[in-house]
């Protein structure tokens, strides 16, 4: 049992380490690109002076390495940097849209997360009846629509004839006379997030239906599923009390990677929708090469990879008793 | 042996449809009688039917097959209403070991826990009473009751058939099936759990159907044999009438393909292969692959004959003896 303590500290250990790992790679990537914040200036009093006036107050004539140990020391002050663009602190400028497009994420995930695993077992469950055909098309269908695509069509044909909004975060009209309650602030915000959120969540349950059908499907051929029917175990004990938590082994890595990827990865939705969310900020500061606020929302979406990754191994250890290193 | 069967297989057939529309016919007329305490060996190579027999007594068959023919336990036919008259004789009385017991174990439930639990869906025994039979289940076939919390990785396969003799054991029944119980074993370990078996049907008072392809298996442990060679129970007797007087070639070449241990007798292996069951079979379905056929086993399908009280066999070579078909 002592090797199962430790795997919690290894498990820890190493999260960190790669978390270090990534800062770094982060800052590299960022000073690998050709030219800086600084060389991108065009403007009539920009002259070289000016430039190199500049690049001393940024700090950008020192050494790399200099500049990466001050990256660090910032960085463990939880200090992102000022904005290239609008000079507040990236920290700030990141929060807003995190807080949206987390809000927006976690709507959709569960969403998907429950009625993919609904479905997805009883489609194992009702293996070849038309309860696992048509389930087994839809997710397929779900999965393999490209989600802007599928945004788009929200858009245009579902969000009037529901009455939802088509995109943006807030009404325009919102708070026109005088303050709105705190209860119209969130329903508007709801009613704001469902598009998006559903658009999310449809892929995603095509994506984990198909992995708990198949998760499941797998389980219910193993040996100790024969004897539990021999024991005399009616079908729905059996998928309830030996099938789902094998099942859910498998199930939880690949949920736990997709969700790592997602809070990046929802940037085609948030454009579409245009959902103030980290994704939508990431096209703004491109575009305006806003290097230091993409540093900071790169090295947040490395951390909510690794996170996820985290959150994963330490639920399948509450699951399989196996797992020791 | 003149009492009643405990249990009664009648006419038997199994058949598994085939992606290509066509059936396998896998068990084709099975019928047997298990008495109270004996131990029968289901013998054959692999395919011929064995499990399948077991598993279609059991209604565990995937819904791929179709079963005909009646199982009876003390003369009411459990098969009669399928999962409604099966499901509650499943482990309460009619238990399994199962082949490859190693993974028979849910990995990630402890040990005491899964024999619990048929005690308890059985109504056998409930909360402290059922932890306690549990441990004293493991005790009985040689496990230290303190390890009731450990995870089946916990175990060493010796261990862990050992404890799915003692899951088998949970609600006691009085029909014990094992398949290939020792297969997956060093031969150290398959004599202790053939032992353990042994001694357990007997101070138990437990009937046992042991299926293997094992021949010396079957006539260290059990009273009687049936021979199983493509789907059907080609030979079936006590165990030492069989040895000494087997009377299907098949039942002889099976103990010629058994090494000897002095290693003085060479090993002959039967040639070929067994018949395709997703076909018709003319004649007797073990002539090209006999040593001793004739004229009409290759058209004509030999028929069951008794040739002396409670030993039949299905070959040609017993049509002279004027005996009455069993009934």
């Amino acid at each position: 049992m002592e090797g199962r303590a430790d795997y919690v500290v290894k498990r820890t250990l190493f999260a960190l380490l790669t978390v270090f790992v990534a800062v770094t790679i982060n800052f590299l990537l960022f000073r690998a690109l050709p030219g800086d914040a600084v060389s991108g200036l065009r403007c009539q009093h920009c002259t070289i002076q000016f430039k190199a006036a500049l690049r001393h107050d940024l700090g950008l004539d020192k050494s790399k390495w200099e500049q990466y140990k001050i990256y660090l020391k910032q960085l463990a002050h939880g200090n992102l940097g000022l904005s290239d663009v609008s000079h507040e602190p990236v920290r700030g400028l990141l929060w807003d849209p995190l807080k949206n497009t987390l809000l927006m994420l976690t709507l959709g995930t569960v969403f998907s997360i429950i009625f993919g695993l609904l479905t997805g077992v009883v489609a194992a469950w009702r293996r070849g009846t038309w309860v696992d055909k048509g389930s087994l098309w839809t997710s397929l269908a779900f999965y393999s629509m490209p989600t802007q695509w599928l945004g788009l069509m929200i858009v245009y044909f579902v969000a009037d004839r529901i009455g939802l909004p088509h995109g943006g975060i807030q009404s325009p009209d919102l708070g026109i006379l005088g303050n709105p309650s705190t209860y119209d602030y969130w329903k508007d915000r709801l009613e704001h997030m469902i598009l998006p959120a559903l658009t999310l969540g449809l892929v995603l349950y095509g994506e984990y239906t198909l992995i708990v059908r198949s998760a499941m499907l797998e389980t219910l051929g193993e040996d100790y599923v024969l004897t539990a029917r021999a024991k005399g175990l009616s079908n729905f004990a059996i998928v309830r009390k030996h099938g789902l938590r094998n099942a859910m082994l498998p199930i939880v890595t690949l949920i736990a990677l997709s969700l790592g990827f997602i809070v990046g990865g929802a940037i085609t939705v948030e454009y579409v929708f245009d959902y103030p969310g980290i994704g939508l900020a990431i096209v703004d500061a491109i575009d305006k090469r806003d290097y230091t606020f993409l540093q900071g929302a790169f090295l947040l979406l490395t951390i909510s990879v690794i996170l996820f990754n985290f959150l994963a191994d330490l639920l399948y250890f509450k699951l399989d008793p196996r797992v020791t290193t | 042996m003149s009492r009643e069967p405990i249990l009664s297989v009648e006419d038997l057939h199994v058949w598994f449809d085939l992606s290509g529309g066509s059936e396998l016919h896998a068990v084709q007329g099975v019928s047997f009688d298990l008495r109270p305490g004996e131990r029968m060996g289901l013998v054959g190579e692999s395919g011929c039917g064995k499990t399948t027999t077991i598993l279609a007594m059991m209604g565990l068959l995937p819904s791929s097959a179709s079963v005909a023919g009646s199982v009876s336990l003390d003369g009411e036919n459990i098969m009669a209403r399928g999962e409604d008259t099966v499901s509650p004789h499943r482990w309460k009385d009619i238990a399994m070991v199962f082949q490859g017991a190693m993974n028979a174990f849910n990995p990630v439930k402890t040990i005491g826990s899964q024999i619990v639990e048929p005690m308890e869906l059985h109504g056998t025994a409930t909360g402290k009473a059922a932890r306690g039979q549990t441990r004293e289940l493991l005790e009985l076939v040689g496990i230290s009751g303190d390890r009731v919390n450990n995870y089946p990785h916990e175990f060493s396969g010796g261990m862990r058939q050992r404890a799915a003799i003692a899951l088998a054991l949970a609600c006691e029944p009085r029909v014990l099936l094992a398949d290939e119980p020792t297969t997956a074993l060093d031969v150290m370990v398959q004599a202790q759990i053939l032992e353990l078996l042994v001694r357990l049907t007997r101070d138990l008072g437990l009937s046992m159907i042991l299926v293997t392809h094992d021949l010396p298996v079957v006539a260290q442990v059990c009273d009687r044999a049936a021979v199983m060679y493509a789907g059907e129970i080609v030979e079936m007797g006590a165990m030492s009438t069989i040895y000494h007087d087997p009377r299907h070639p098949y039942t002889r070449m099976l103990f010629g393909a058994t090494p000897d241990l002095l290693g003085d007798a060479d090993v002959i292996s039967i040639p070929g292969a067994p018949p395709r069951l997703d076909r018709e079979i003319v004649g007797c379905p073990f002539a090209p692959r006999c040593d001793s056929a004739f004229a009409p086993c290759a058209t004509v399908a030999p028929r069951r004959m008794e040739t002396s009280p409670g030993h039949e066999a299905v070959c040609h070579l017993n049509d002279h003896v004027v005996a009455k078909e069993p009934a």
